[in-house]
């Protein structure tokens, strides 16, 4: 009988320390969760279901700002079902997760971290091995299997570009448009609220789906909307920790 | 001598083979030099299967030339001192193997020219860096392992006789290259699978076992390639002298590793039946009984594995050499197979990134400049293989245990033969 004493007691010491562990794992791997050296202010999107149209605006003010080859969507929308009578989208740029399988895979550090947390491209640095895109959960990566020459068809109607083309032979995503907001900040403008310092698709949505801001800020717009309303992001089974968040729509019956 | 005097005037099957292979490599550089120039955009790679024919030709040469680390391991390090001659076999093809997912990567990646940014800019944590390096040192060490065997050309001995003997050297050090590879190649040989098995985004890799089949199939197939490789030179020509015995030997070990791989990959797929995962469930079935079926069940498991062990472990069919050779050669196709399977299914089931939506397939069949590029690449393997068996004596069981003696006891002279 002691002996079982002795076996349960031992029991419950490995089982204390084992909680222990699991506690501490799990505080470390929260705190490891992203490589990201954690910048002043934490750049994240939300989008609004219940108004989005699915009109594809953002699709095109992107590929205008951007210089995206037509046959190429940084942000993408996506039809999903209907809530009521009203047909639900889902646009998807680059979800900037928290803990990015493309950064994590890269072999030559291509893909990085921001401090502000975008999900960056060093088009210079990639050798253009696609496992980035093999890894993205989300197919927001997509390969310039040729080099995008000649008129933007986008431009100007949608906007004037802003940054360089991407050459042959690498994969491009959304970057947020951060040169909007790092030419923004240094104007001292505030991204999310001063257009100047906004993502195009944020600037041009016409139903105000989309808002943009900083997660530190608690009265960013961002930070109000997450607060106010329920949200979810594209598969979070994933743990990927997405910077891009959604708020259902719902019906007119059930708001 | 009298042999290339004769065929000055005739046409000899060396010259065809030859021929064959010229006509092969020359499309294929065609092919490569047009990839160089129009970009990747003339392939039937897409977004959504980036990795096609070309990473599977690699995948295979890779897994193919781990007969080399798994040889030189087995001779030098587990003191099984008889099967040097096969090792030496075995490090050529290795060489062969390793050089030619270079020429297949160097291909396929978007900018060839930026293939050194791997070696310089490090990412410690991906998978596909840690492959890269340890292929860049195996390679390394294999042009080491390769130095004496280099050594017997015969040009090089009459010109060069210090050269040759300084290459010849080279083999004092082949316990310690034994050490080296094999830890290298037990890295990136599990690590190549693992580049697959990490990707959570894609249920049907996400998996432990991916760097312990990619591991295991590696060293049954490198084997196995390796002795059907010298059993056929030794069938062809004269000048590749066989020790059938050891042959056989090894071969009744690769019968025995079959049981291993048919285990762990069995066990593999019985594990992932049991319940419906979304991603993994479509893949599988995909596999077992969708198109690839035939893949799986005849060419990985029946062709692949059961017959080629059978025939490997009933004795009266391994003394057969015909038997034999065809057992090995299954072998081998069989961990090709594997390879096409394990990379091509991961990618046409697609999963969905939005809420509710259904999984979709996608679908990828190789272009003809990626067929004659990956023809090319096999070419070269081929060309290199048997250019060895003629001037270097890769295949010669009756040199090896003299030569160890002669560079034992007068390394610094040259060697002549």
């Amino acid at each position: 009988m002691t002996s079982q004493n002795v076996n349960r007691r031992e029991f419950l010491k490995l089982t204390a320390i084992g909680v222990a562990v699991a506690a501490g794992t799990k505080a470390v791997s929260s705190k490891a969760s992203s490589e990201a050296p954690k910048g002043k202010r934490q750049w994240a999107m939300v989008i609004d279901q219940s108004k989005c149209t699915g009109c594809e605006y953002c699709t095109r003010a992107c590929q205008a700002h951007n210089d995206i080859n037509p046959d190429i969507e940084w942000n993408t929308v996506t039809e999903n079902g209907t809530v009521g009578n009203n047909q639900v989208f889902v646009p998807r740029p680059c979800m900037h997760c928290e803990k990015a399988p493309c950064v994590e895979v890269c072999p030559v550090k291509a893909s990085y971290y921001r401090d502000d947390g975008i999900v960056m491209m060093d088009y210079d640095r990639c050798i253009g091995c696609r496992y980035c895109q093999i890894a993205c959960p989300y197919g927001a990566r997509t390969f310039n299997w040729e080099k995008f020459t000649g008129e933007n068809p986008a431009v100007p109607e949608w906007g004037m570009p802003e940054v360089e083309r991407r050459p042959r032979g690498v994969p491009e995503k959304c970057s947020f448009c951060y040169q909007r907001i790092d030419r923004g900040l240094a104007q001292g403008l505030t991204p999310g609220v001063d257009s100047e310092a906004t993502p195009a698709c944020v600037n041009i949505c016409p139903t105000g789906a989309r808002m943009f801001g900083d997660l530190n800020n608690p009265d960013s717009n961002v930070s109000l909307a997450l607060h106010n309303n329920p949200t979810y992001s594209l598969r979070e089974d994933l743990g990927t920790g997405p910077r891009v968040y959604y708020i259902p729509a719902v019906g007119v019956e059930e708001s | 001598m009298k042999d290339t005097q004769r065929s000055k005037f005739a046409i000899t099957p060396w010259m065809i083979w030859l021929g064959l292979m010229g006509i092969i490599l020359l499309s294929g550089l065609v092919a490569g030099i047009m990839v160089f120039w129009k970009g990747l955009g003339i392939t039937n790679l897409t977004d959504m299967v980036p990795w096609g024919l070309w990473i599977t030709i690699d995948l295979s040469s890779i897994a193919l030339g781990a007969g080399a680390f798994s040889m030189c391991a087995a001779v030098y390090l587990f003191g099984l001192k008889r099967y040097g001659p096969i090792a030496r076999t075995a490090t050529f093809i290795g060489l062969i193997g390793y050089t030619m997912a270079t020429l297949a990567l160097i291909l396929d990646i978007g900018r060839p020219e930026r293939f050194w940014h791997s070696l310089v800019y490090w990412n410690p944590h991906s998978l596909l860096w840690e492959v890269t390096m340890c292929v860049v040192l195996y390679l390394t060490v294999l042009v080491f392992e390769s130095m004496p065997i280099f050594a017997n050309w015969e040009w090089l001995r009459k010109h060069m006789p210090k050269v040759a003997s300084l290459m010849s050297h080279t083999h004092h050090y082949a316990p310690i290259l034994a050490i080296i590879g094999l830890g290298l190649s037990s890295l990136h040989q599990s690590s190549l699978g693992a580049t697959y098995g990490v990707i959570k985004a894609r249920p049907f890799w996400f998996k432990p076992e991916m760097a312990v089949l990619f591991m295991f199939s590696a060293i049954v197939g490198g084997i196995a390639l390796t002795l059907f490789a010298t059993m056929l030179a030794s069938r062809l020509t004269r000048k590749a002298k066989i020790n059938d015995n050891l042959i056989e030997r090894v071969a009744l070990f690769v019968g025995y590793l079959l049981i291993g791989y048919f285990y762990l990959r069995i066990w593999d797929v019985l594990a992932q039946t049991y319940v419906y995962y979304p991603g993994r469930t479509e893949g599988l079935q995909y596999l077992t009984k969708g198109p690839f079926a035939f893949n799986f069940w005849v060419m990985e498991i029946f062709l692949g594995m059961l017959v080629p062990m059978i025939l490997l472990l009933y004795k009266p069919t391994r003394t057969n050499r015909f038997w034999r050779m065809i057992a090995l050669l299954l072998v081998a196709i069989g961990v090709i197979v594997f390879r096409w399977d394990a990379n091509i299914t991961g990618q046409l089931v697609v999963m969905p990134y939005v809420p509710g939506l259904p999984i979709t397939y996608t679908s990828y069949s190789p272009s003809l400049i990626e067929l004659l590029a990956g023809a090319a690449i096999i070419a070269y393997g081929l060309t290199a293989f048997t250019l060895g068996v003629k001037y270097f004596r890769v295949v010669d069981h009756t040199l090896v245990e003299e030569e160890h003696e002669k560079v034992h006891v007068n390394s610094t002279e040259p060697v002549s033969i």
